[in-house]
């Protein structure tokens, strides 16, 4: 496939758009009342300029370009030392701003290109997601252990392979291989059998999205991964008749949605499907008044906002032919496709469950830490930085806090151990399964509904 | 990017460094070094050596000894959102970035000030403050800017036709001087609870402000804050002509009533400034103003209105090209509701231009505003770059900020070269009419020393010597 994936070299122009005003480095917002708030989590932990938001990772870039900076050990952690959260794009107002996150993967890319990157940790994952088609060295076979409790029950899981079926779900790999994560496949199974939908599974066929690895600047594992789900979905579209993808990872949606749309076949191999985060998927049967949600047991819940579902998938507008202000120029932020409004409908649409907001919520979410490659190249600094999320979250008065993302859900896990009060971190799925009645395919040990 | 500690041993200075600091929070790495080295100017980048960011005034003083033993240059840093080029290193040393020393260590909101360490940003300001319904004078500038630092540099702020630069609003001071003693000015001098007034002691303040970060590292500062009347109005009005907005702007700011009153040619008035140049449309006018009022009552606010027509009137009636006009909304936005994330000096409409912006900022008679308006203009359109200049009256009317933000491309040295030899050429006009720089890149104090009295310069040097002895204080940024 064609690729469009820029170099540093291609964004060059964008590099030189940055004042280095320092309107990156915090969340505020007039009001009034005026609000501001850290949104930096690798400015907040290691406070240098260069580890500073977009300001300071434009400050490296502007170095390689000019050949005044090497890309040495020093300056390849420094690079792997950013959550990729855009946190700092969404404040942004500047022409570069809708491409800040790729400046900062184009610089991985480079460090890769030479042998300098990732880090020690990094490759082991790499080789990983390159050797066994996933990030955690786990054999193929394993990918199917959390349907087996669903083959015991009433309802074995559909293997897309071999049965027709209008919904593919991606399950993804760490909700297969992650033994906290298997939460997010059972769940998300037991709320739509209970349903009724007709969907079906790759299983040991599924391989990794390749999301980690383009996070990590190995791009050309990430093409190889694309390409060939790319075309898994095109024949699956043909052969078993699937219309929609869904998916429960924040990670796999935002790199089919974006990531997989840098291949100038995307179009065509995705004619007639449609990718969706099953949060939206479900608050789509709400609207339509097909999720019947029953009370559950009374809680105050807060609710974190993932990166790649919220503003990784802002649109940007850019003055492309120079008619409205010139020729670049950033124009404007669209963030209707940001999945911020779903899941917050979802919990009020479960009776016993009150919503208690963080301040910093949908776009100028605070995140978790686990992005990027993060949890893996410095654990004990996202760690940290889930301890802030949750102590924000436990300020709200809220005793849960809920996502839709298994790496928060891990990372946040973490942090609430590292707290030590123990604040239980759900994906939203498990509290609509809880909410369900029905059958939700696990027999009598469901403990669905 | 050449640096002393690419050539020479600087292990003890870093372990030191650390020693005092802490593991982190110091370093010497190349990458750390080089995003400290250039901002938004025209100004050469060069790095520091060393970036220490200390915590506490004791670690300030741990390595001012250091430095002042060693005879180590520092560069005092909060942010790096000035466009003078004023946090960059002359002569390498240390840069001491004082950020995370942003505790808000008191709000008094009967005494109506606020102790701030150097650290605290605009944003963390506005939003403490406004749970006291105070407010503070907000430069156009980004969130992320200092407090401390602009008004030490004699910033400007949004209230300044009513209560002064923001230099004006300090009411104490703590400094580490660069022989590593604490020091402190005004009231808390005598106690250290207080912090309400430097009056009526010597003024030694003034051994601390508009110096450049020169003579010390400020550790705390005193600042007067305000109440927050609950009505804002903004007048706004247009002319054709420099000389028409003036004659406007000298008449209404008599009458006391504004917090801000400013004027900006049509090129300022856009978001974003045209660059490079555009001739601004035909017919269009060259100068609009806004006029911010705040009001308790309704009453007040109609008795502010009163006057704003009256005076319309008077200059209409003088056959001006006055006219009540509509200011571009989203520009009006940003200059009423600031610290702004829509358009700032240093943003938004800055963006044409490329990552540089510069200016030439001066305090400037308020009478000499249109001859300089009228040579800046030619100079500006000169050098292709946009008059996108700003007038504002200062409280009183006798002098105010005279100022051209000029957006220009770093991608390449020519045009950073052409936006330099314009601000400078423009400077020179300045001075000939008597206006004086603020927040002055060393180009500019270059032209400053060449017109200043014989015994300023000498008092400067004598005053600077005996804080400084060993001139380790961002050195060569007074031109001295």
């Amino acid at each position: 496939m064609d690729w469009n994936i820029p170099t540093l070299e291609d964004l060059e122009h964008s590099v030189w758009r940055c004042t280095a005003c320092g309107t990156c480095k915090t969340a505020y917002d007039y009001g009034p009342p005026p609000t501001n708030a850290d949104i930096c989590p690798a400015g907040t932990e290691f406070g240098f300029e260069g580890y500073m938001a977009s300001k300071g990772k434009i400050a490296f870039a502007r170095g390689i370009l000019r050949g005044e900076l090497d890309l040495d050990q020093d300056l390849v952690d420094a690079l792997y030392k950013c959550t990729l959260c855009g946190g700092c794009q969404n404040q942004c107002q500047l022409d570069h701003k809708p491409v800040i996150i790729e400046m900062i993967e184009a610089m991985r890319r480079r460090a890769v290109e030479e042998g300098v990157g990732p880090l020690p940790g990094h490759k082991i994952i790499a080789q990983s997601i390159a050797t066994y088609a996933n990030p955690y060295q786990g054999p193929r076979r394993v990918r199917t252990d959390w349907t087996r409790a669903f083959r015991k029950g009433t309802r074995p899981v559909k293997d897309i392979q071999k049965e027709a079926a209008p919904i593919l779900y991606f399950v993804g790999c760490t909700g297969a291989y992650n033994q906290a994560g298997r939460v997010m496949p059972t769940a998300t199974t037991s709320v739509f059998n209970k349903l009724g939908l007709d969907f079906g599974i790759l299983g040991e066929e599924e391989l990794c999205c390749g999301s980690t690895a383009m996070r990590l600047g190995e791009v050309d594992t990430f093409t190889r991964l694309a390409e060939a789900n790319l075309e898994a979905f095109s024949r699956l579209h043909r052969e078993r008749g699937v219309e929609t993808i869904v998916t429960s990872c924040a990670g796999c949606f935002r790199a089919i949605r974006k990531d997989y749309a840098l291949a100038a076949e995307y179009e065509e191999a995705m004619e007639g499907i449609e990718v969706v985060h099953v949060v939206d998927y479900l608050h789509r049967l709400l609207e339509e008044g097909r999720l019947d949600l029953q009370a559950i047991e009374p809680r105050v819940v807060t609710y974190h906002d993932p990166c790649h579902t919220g503003r990784h998938l802002a649109a940007f507008s850019v003055d492309e032919d120079g008619s409205t202000q010139y020729a670049g120029a950033y124009l404007g932020q669209d963030d209707s496709a940001c999945v911020y409004d779903a899941p917050r409908a979802l919990l009020e649409a479960i009776r016993g469950v009150e919503l208690h907001e963080m301040g910093r919520i949908r776009s100028n979410s605070y995140c978790c830490g686990g992005g990027g490659g993060v949890m893996t190249g410095f654990g004990e600094w996202a760690t940290k930085n889930a301890a802030k999320r949750i102590q924000e979250g436990e300020a709200t008065g809220a005793g849960e806090m809920v996502t839709i993302c298994p790496f928060c859900r891990n990372n946040l896990g973490e942090g609430a151990k590292r707290v030590g009060n123990g604040t239980p971190v759900r994906d939203l799925t498990e509290l609509i399964d809880e909410a369900l009645a029905g059958d939700s395919g696990l027999g009598k040990a469901s403990k669905g509904g | 990017m050449s640096s002393a500690v690419d050539t020479i041993d600087s292990t003890s200075i870093m372990d030191e460094l650390t020693a005092i600091v802490g593991e982190g929070s110091a370093s010497s790495a190349k990458h750390v070094r080089y995003a400290y080295s250039y901002d938004m100017s025209f100004v050469e980048p060069k790095p520091p050596d060393y970036v220490v960011m200390p915590t506490t005034v004791e670690q300030i003083q741990e390595i001012m000894r250091l430095a002042n033993r060693e005879k180590i240059p520092v560069v005092p840093y909060t942010a790096g959102t000035n466009i003078g080029g004023l946090c960059i290193p002359e002569r390498g040393g240390i840069l001491m970035d004082l950020k995370r020393m942003n505790r808000i260590i008191e709000i008094d909101d009967e005494a109506h000030y606020a102790v701030i360490e150097p650290g605290v940003t605009h944003a963390m300001l506005a939003e403490a403050l406004h749970a006291y319904d105070l407010r503070f004078g907000w430069p156009v500038g980004p969130p992320s800017a200092s407090v401390a630092s602009c008004a030490i540099s004699h910033g400007i702020g949004g209230l300044n036709a009513r209560y002064g630069l923001n230099s004006q609003e300090i009411t104490s001071m703590e400094v580490v001087l660069p022989t590593g003693e604490l020091v402190r000015v005004g009231s808390c001098a005598i106690n250290g609870e207080a912090w309400h007034s430097l009056l009526p002691l010597p003024q030694l303040d003034g051994l601390f402000k508009g110096w450049l970060g020169s003579t010390g590292i400020v550790t705390k500062l005193g600042i007067g804050v305000h109440p927050l009347p609950p009505l804002l109005k903004v007048f706004t009005v247009s002319c054709v002509d420099v000389h028409d907005m003036y004659s406007y702007m000298l008449n209404l700011s008599k009458y006391e009533i504004c917090d801000d009153l400013t004027a900006v040619s049509w090129w300022l008035s856009q978001v974003p400034i045209p660059s490079p140049y555009r001739p601004k449309p035909e017919g269009t006018p060259e100068f609009f103003s806004f006029a911010n009022t705040t009001s308790w009552t309704q009453k007040e606010r109609e008795a502010k209105e009163e006057i704003w027509q009256m005076v319309v009137g008077e200059e209409q009636a003088k056959g001006t090209s006055l006219k009540v006009t509509e200011y571009p909304e989203e520009a009006l936005r940003a200059r009423t509701q600031l610290p702004s994330q829509i358009v700032g000096s240093t943003k938004n409409y800055c963006k044409e231009g490329g990552a540089g912006i510069s200016w030439p900022g001066t305090f400037t008679p308020a009478k000499k505003w249109a001859p300089v308006y009228t040579d800046w203009k030619r100079i500006l359109i000169d050098h292709d770059l946009s008059p996108a200049v700003r007038m504002s009256m200062y409280r009183g009317v006798h002098y105010g900020m005279l100022r051209a933000m000029i957006p220009f491309s770093k991608e390449t040295p020519e045009s950073i070269e052409n936006a330099r030899h314009a601000i400078v050429e423009c400077l020179k006009v300045d001075l000939e009419h008597g206006g004086i720089p603020y927040k002055p890149p060393v180009d500019f104090a270059i032209e400053i020393n060449k017109r200043v009295h014989p015994g300023y310069l000498d008092l400067l040097k004598r005053v600077k010597h005996l804080l400084d002895p060993n001139d380790i204080m961002n050195p060569g940024k007074l031109g001295i």
